[in-house]
């Protein structure tokens, strides 16, 4: 081969589904030339790697050719490279253009049927290898198709939206002309599809008879028991039929509609709620409900549908509490919620449980501690003696992010200290003791004090009533200065006359201004009789 | 109506909030499902016949798949053979003649995984390792071989029984590492 022929270059390789398209640039002249190709993989099953005549891309005129029979490994690093021709010259071999087809692969757009009635849009996708014995994409359950639609107007918006390959487009305003395409999209493999063409086509208008249609449907479930609620505003008698499709049917491109069954114990009810536990057997998939309204006139309408992920969609329901106290530990045991028996919440929430606790005092609230637990028995020990405890607990899955409410509170009280009151108890006996010690000298010496102020304030001895006219002289304290008292001597001498051995003597004056009478004397003016007894006494007493 | 999709868009918001606060606790969740589907594949049909002994086929599964030292690629390389055993057992099962429940139990369970984790991978698509494609093309090679077997077999009962004994090898595999994980 000769070196005039330049080779070919920027290589490509467009890939859709299964369809191989080489294309290349060619800059020098191009007349009468002519390009093959080669290829090679590596397939580690043979340590071959030797080049080989690329089918479909042998002698060719244009720029690109079709490889599409030779690729059958879709998994496997390939090589390609491609030569210019002019009969017996032949250029070098361009670059190697390495490629492994599954990576570099398009989705190519998937078909659609559209069908309008009723004022919504019925959809119906079939996948972009559908009908093909060699497909790229083998598992055409994994698609996500993703519809654009938009109303046929000036300035509309184009909304994006999920839809499974069998599907309804509602909230669509009637009688107006939408327009849509699809592309399918490999989520995990982060690859989006090539668009269909774009499909119009216009709404009808919504059938009438739609007032006794259930509105409103939820779903309400609490400890794994599940239950289906809807309102309906028509006045006249309706009966219902509730219905629910497994999940995963929605996923396959065969028409589920047929497959919808019903909820057993649901069927031409005129309530409007449905306990529909006894389809969830199993925690592990999704199920679909939807709810048949028949009026009187045998005239049926369909809800919408709620999507039902049991572990999701249950809430869990607050756990039981008991509490025991002994000494400062407090013990909790915790009932899971939906008894015992429930075991499905325990193993697949993988429950833990969450309890607050704080001092229930008179004044403002005290601050929450909390402790959590996974096992259904716990204690608290940092705890005061004598203190009102007030408990709570609440379970909570943190693999789904759900928590119950709270139980209800059980409060209890610390028992008191056993120590304390003996300490309280020797403390008072020695401050008794102490007390006493101090307080016994003290009062002896305060009840002497009293005593000798009393005997000099007020003595207790008293004269002889014999002894005449000492008056009052006798009666004052011999320490202190008489006061010049105007006593009554009558009383003195009569007190000397009666008491006589207990007197002292005083100066007899007094007793002569004495104008008292006694007894003794007579009234007439001889006085001096009375003294000469008087005189004679003194000496005798003396 | 406004109302209704409101209500709707209020939902499907809640749905992804709540299923992107579980991407963390997906190994809980796979484990459940790996444990439940083992026992409904083990309901499914009876033992495995002896006549198709000579049938058997190895497909060689790909164990480095789920040997990669980041646990975000094992995550992903799980839920990816989640997908593909959901395929398989989508197909013509007429032949086997296995349990309708048990079988439909099984793939609503795969399929209720494979929905969760959706939300994981479009917000995880930015740390998406393209290093490990190599793992993730052979995984693909490996059950297009047990594609390709079933059709040449044309869905016959020994070709679904092989089929079954090594989906159940393929999950006790995933399962084993799952509990280291």
């Amino acid at each position: 081969g000769q070196t005039n022929l330049k080779s070919p270059q920027d290589l490509q390789v467009y890939v859709v589904n299964t369809n191989f398209t080489l294309r290349w640039n060619y800059t020098g002249n191009d007349t009468n030339v002519t390009f093959s190709a080669e290829y090679r993989f590596e397939d580690f099953t043979t340590d071959e790697m030797e080049w080989k005549e690329l089918p479909g891309c042998q002698n060719v005129t244009h720029t690109e050719c079709d490889f599409s029979s030779a690729i059958t490994e879709y998994y496997d690093n390939h090589h390609v490279r491609i030569r210019a021709e002019r009969r017996e010259e032949v250029s070098p071999w361009s670059s190697i253009f390495e490629m492994t087809p599954y990576v570099i692969a398009q989705i190519s757009p998937p078909g659609i049927e559209l069908q309008s009635i009723n004022g919504v849009i019925k959809i119906k996708v079939s996948p972009p290898e559908a009908n093909q014995v060699q497909k790229m994409w083998i598992d055409d359950l994994s698609f996500k198709y993703n519809l654009v639609i938009w109303e046929n107007s000036s300035n509309a918006e184009f909304r994006n939206q999920s839809i499974f390959p069998t599907d309804i487009i509602d909230d669509l305003a009637p009688d107006t002309t939408y327009c849509l395409k699809v592309q399918a999209t490999y989520p995990s493999d982060s690859k989006e599809g090539l668009f269909s063409p774009i499909h119009c086509v216009k709404t009808t208008r919504k059938a009438v008879n739609v007032l006794f249609c259930a509105t409103n449907v939820s779903v309400l479930a609490l400890n794994m028991q599940f239950h289906l609620h809807w309102n309906n505003q028509y006045k006249q008698l309706v009966s219902y039929n509730v219905q629910y499709l497994i999940g995963y049917l929605k996923k396959l491109y065969d028409d589920y509609s047929v497959k919808w069954l019903s909820v057993p114990g649901c069927e031409n009810i005129t309530d409007t709620q449905c306990n529909f536990s006894s389809i969830i057997t199993t925690t592990s998939g999704l199920f679909y409900l939807r709810v048949q309204a028949m009026s009187e006139y045998n005239k049926s309408c369909l809800s919408n549908e709620v999507k039902v992920d049991p572990l999701v969609t249950n809430e869990i329901g607050p756990p039981g509490l008991k509490v025991d106290i002994s000494d400062v530990l407090l013990h909790i045991q915790i009932s899971p919620p939906g008894g015992s028996e429930n075991e499905v919440m325990r193993d697949h929430y993988d429950l833990s449980y969450r309890v607050l606790y704080w001092k229930n005092s008179s004044n403002n609230e005290e601050e929450i501690k909390m402790k959590e637990i996974k096992q259904t028995i716990g204690t608290i020990s940092d705890l005061a003696p004598s203190t009102l405890y007030c408990v709570k607990v609440q379970a909570f899955s943190k693999a789904y992010n759900k928590s119950s409410h709270f139980s209800k509170e059980e409060c209890v009280k610390t028992p008191g200290d056993k120590i304390l009151p003996l300490i309280i108890l020797a403390t008072f006996v020695t401050a008794l003791i102490a007390v006493l010690l101090v307080a016994t000298p003290l009062v002896f010496v305060l009840y002497q004090a009293y005593n000798k102020i009393k005997y000099v304030f007020f003595p207790s001895c008293q004269p002889p009533l014999n002894i005449e006219g000492f008056g009052g002289q006798f009666f004052n304290s011999p320490y202190l200065s008489t006061t010049e008292e105007a006593i009554e001597n009558c009383s003195i001498i009569e007190a000397i006359i009666t008491e006589v051995n207990q007197i002292d003597f005083k100066d007899y004056k007094h007793s002569k201004q004495s104008s008292r009478d006694s007894g003794n004397y007579s009234n007439d003016d001889d006085t001096s009789g009375s003294k000469v007894s008087e005189e004679t006494l003194e000496k005798e007493i003396v | 109506n406004t109302f209704g999709l409101i209500q709707i868009g209020l939902i499907l918001l809640c749905t992804t909030t709540t299923s992107s606060f579980q991407c963390n606790h997906l190994p809980l969740q796979q484990r459940k499902v790996i444990e439940n589907s083992l026992q409904l594949l083990d309901r499914m049909g009876k033992k495995f016949p002896q006549q198709c002994l000579r049938e058997k086929k190895s497909f060689r599964f790909p164990e480095q798949v789920l040997k990669p030292r980041q646990k975000e690629s094992v995550k992903i390389a799980i839920e990816e053979i989640f997908q593909h055993i959901f395929y398989i057992f989508s197909k013509n099962l007429t032949l086997a003649a296995w349990d309708g429940t048990a079988l439909q139990q099984f793939q609503n369970g795969l399929y209720q995984q494979i929905e969760r984790l959706e939300a994981c991978v479009i917000k995880k698509q930015t740390h998406y390792f393209r290093s490990k494609e190599v793992n993730r093309l052979k995984l693909k090679k490996y059950f297009q071989k047990i594609d390709c077997f079933l059709k040449d077999k044309q869905h016959n009962l020994c070709s679904w029984e092989i089929s079954r004994a090594e989906m159940r090898r393929c999950l006790q595999l995933i399962d084993k590492v799952i509990r280291k994980l």
